[in-house]
């Protein structure tokens, strides 16, 4: 309470409060300055779905369904299909969430119950900073550590494996990068994340139950799973999406280590690209009219993210009332 | 004494427990078992985790210490040609644009960020809860939206070209949404008798919201535009759109400027090794960079936790 500023109190002022105390009155500068700034923000916003969905608006006209469709893309002129990236985008997303949940709902679990109390903080920490580590450095790591890596040792020995040729696909030299190896990087990438929500979820809920189930005599592993993943399942929901829609909103990693090849492509070795490389490694070739169809590919990423986000928003809010309420 | 055990198991309540006792002590082994199994998974999932994050790490330090020299910081990069395949050269006009980008970004963003966050907390209207989930789905957008969003407003509706100017644009639009939910979340946490101490002494409102909230709700302010500054300076996508990628060391918000992540994505793809190996020297600038910003925001958190109390 040391930092309490110093407010003259004998400076008597002579507008009366409202009566109802609210804390900004409507008429002062201040709150005229506030206001002001919330609709710059709001022009903003606006600003910023209006452009990406104006500039692209002749091509939706032009090619409408096409660029949700069509499969192939040549520029300059078209016709641009949008299937192969959104299908790139979709594969390598949801085989990076499965990696991520499966071995991010392990280590919170980890992290929260069985590391001793003291390496706790710091592994948490540790978690975050990785966090915050940037993408195009993943990228990096994934083009030239990972990528021979694959080339040389990973796919040969792939290619051994009775069905993995059906499965995966035989690559020849693509250097190693292909939309199996984003999905992995891209899993680690979102791992951290997924792993900071979660462990967050997991750790707020209430000791009560926890100490109430051990005192029943249940084992660690039977409090874990009928007691804490229970109440924490939505929050845990929540955190899947929220890593979901950073993975299919990653750019510059995929861009690097996916391999740029417009093609619908289920076998796996093979390369491909996401809307969001896609967008990155053609837009400095391109002219005005590519330009608009790569703008209608971004409005279709953003009404991808709109959607997962407005999801995961839902079921997090939905988890605190409840935790609230217990 | 076998009277008294006859009498006890005679009730239904004790027949009831002793029945449970039996099942727990017939499933116990297996039980724990199970437990031990599945908590050492989780154990070994940690242990994965852990792997290659460790591996990237260990690999930036190894590969990107040798690359950094007085040259690296202060030279332009050259462009190798056969008969010099190493001349690589430095990154000075990386570091210099990475600089310029989120100066001039911070100054766009923080003022306005810090305002709509003290308006999202001090009102209760439609539009406050409106801007709070724009603010939430926007923190949340790829991107690479904002590059697209900078690129046909800034360089080209406008007219401004590739420039930094575009660049910080995006990186602002980027910030703002986080600025934005920190500050709301700070203020918000400021209690309410501070609020009412300040009105019950005759402040004006304004004044309360300056001089009381505001200065209270700073050290989580602080924590938030640090945060927002450190994802603004990594990321790549919404400046690969639109900076230009300048060869000179330049200020000036309407030249076109290079920056550190745009180095790292362009040179990672070259065809010279010099080149590929000098990227990791970049990277782990880069990485020091926002581990410094990101501890410090935690340090500011904990600063924060400490006056609390």
């Amino acid at each position: 309470m040391d930092q309490l500023p110093n407010v003259d109190l004998l400076e008597f002022e002579e507008e009366a409060m409202e009566p109802d105390g609210s804390v900004a009155s409507p008429r002062s500068w201040y709150n005229n300055t506030l206001v002001v700034a919330a609709l710059v923000f709001c022009a903003l916003s606006l600003g910023f779905v209006g452009t990406i969905f104006w500039t692209s608006l002749p091509i939706w006209i032009h090619h409408g369904w096409t660029l949700l469709t069509g499969k192939g893309w040549t520029s300059p002129n078209g016709p641009f299909g949008g299937l192969p990236m959104i299908a790139g985008t979709v594969e390598t997303s949801l085989l990076a969430l499965v990696i991520a949940v499966l071995i991010g709902l392990g280590t919170s679990i980890a992290i929260v119950f069985l590391l001793p109390a003291r390496l706790r903080t710091v592994v948490a920490t540790l978690v975050e900073l990785l966090a915050a580590i940037p993408s195009v450095v993943y990228g990096l790591w994934g083009l030239l550590v990972l990528a021979p890596w694959m080339e040389t040792t990973v796919n040969p020995w792939l290619n051994e494996w009775p069905f993995a040729k059906d499965i995966f696909g035989s690559p020849g030299q693509e250097f190693g990068t292909s939309l199996l190896l984003a999905s992995i990087v891209l899993g680690i990438m979102i791992l951290p994340t997924f792993v900071a929500i979660s462990r967050e979820v997991i750790s707020v809920v209430p000791q009560d139950l926890i100490e109430a189930s051990l005192s029943l005599g249940a084992t660690r592993w039977q409090m874990i799973r009928k007691v804490v993943l229970p109440t924490s399942r939505i929050g845990l929901l929540g955190a899947t999406f929220l890593a979901l829609a950073r993975a299919t909103g990653e750019t510059v990693a995929v861009a690097l280590i996916a391999g740029s090849v417009a093609n619908v492509q289920f076998h796996l070795l093979y390369p491909g690209t996401s809307i969001a490389a896609w967008i990155a490694t053609e837009f400095g070739e391109s002219q005005s009219n590519e330009i608009a169809a790569l703008m209608a590919l971004g409005v279709i990423l953003m009404a991808l993210n709109v959607c997962l986000a407005l999801i995961s928003r839902k079921l997090v809010n939905r988890q605190r009332k409840l935790l609230a309420v217990s | 004494m076998s009277e008294l055990t006859e009498l006890q198991t005679s009730e239904p309540s004790h027949e009831m427990r002793a029945e449970i006792r039996r099942i727990s002590g017939e499933s116990h082994a297996r039980r724990v078992a199970v437990s031990q199994v599945m908590v050492n998974l989780c154990r070994v999932a940690l242990a994965i985790a852990a792997v290659p994050l460790v591996l990237l790490l260990y690999q930036l330090i190894k590969n990107g210490a040798s690359q950094i020299d007085w040259k690296f910081f202060s030279t332009l990069p050259t462009t190798p040609s056969l008969l010099s395949p190493k001349a690589t050269g430095g990154v000075s006009n990386a570091i210099v644009g990475t600089i310029a980008l989120t100066v001039y970004a911070s100054i766009l963003a923080i003022p306005l960020g810090i305002l709509v966050g003290v308006y999202l907390a001090e009102t209760e209207s439609k539009l406050a809860s409106l801007l709070r989930v724009v603010a939430q789905t926007m923190a949340g957008a790829p991107s690479i939206l904002m590059g697209l969003f900078a690129f046909s407003f800034i360089v080209h509706d406008l007219n401004i070209g590739f420039s930094a100017l575009a660049g910080s644009f995006a990186l602002a639009v980027l910030m703002l949404p986080v600025i934005m939910i920190s500050t709301e979340i700070a203020v918000r946490s400021v209690p309410n008798t501070l609020r009412e101490a300040g009105l019950a002494l005759g402040a004006k409102p304004h004044r309360v919201s300056l001089q009381i909230v505001l200065p209270s709700a700073l050290t989580g302010i602080v924590t938030g535009v640090i945060l927002a500054v450190s994802r603004a300076v990594g990321e790549t996508a919404p400046v690969l759109l639109v900076i230009g990628g300048g060869f000179i060391n330049s200020w000036k918000p309407f030249d076109p400027v290079s920056a550190m992540p745009l180095a790292i994505y362009e040179n990672a793809k070259s065809e010279w090794p010099a080149q590929r190996a000098q990227v990791w020297g970049v990277a782990l600038v880069l990485v020091a960079f926002v581990f410094v910003l990101s501890l410090s925001a935690r340090i500011w958190a904990t600063r924060k936790q400490r006056i609390g109390r």
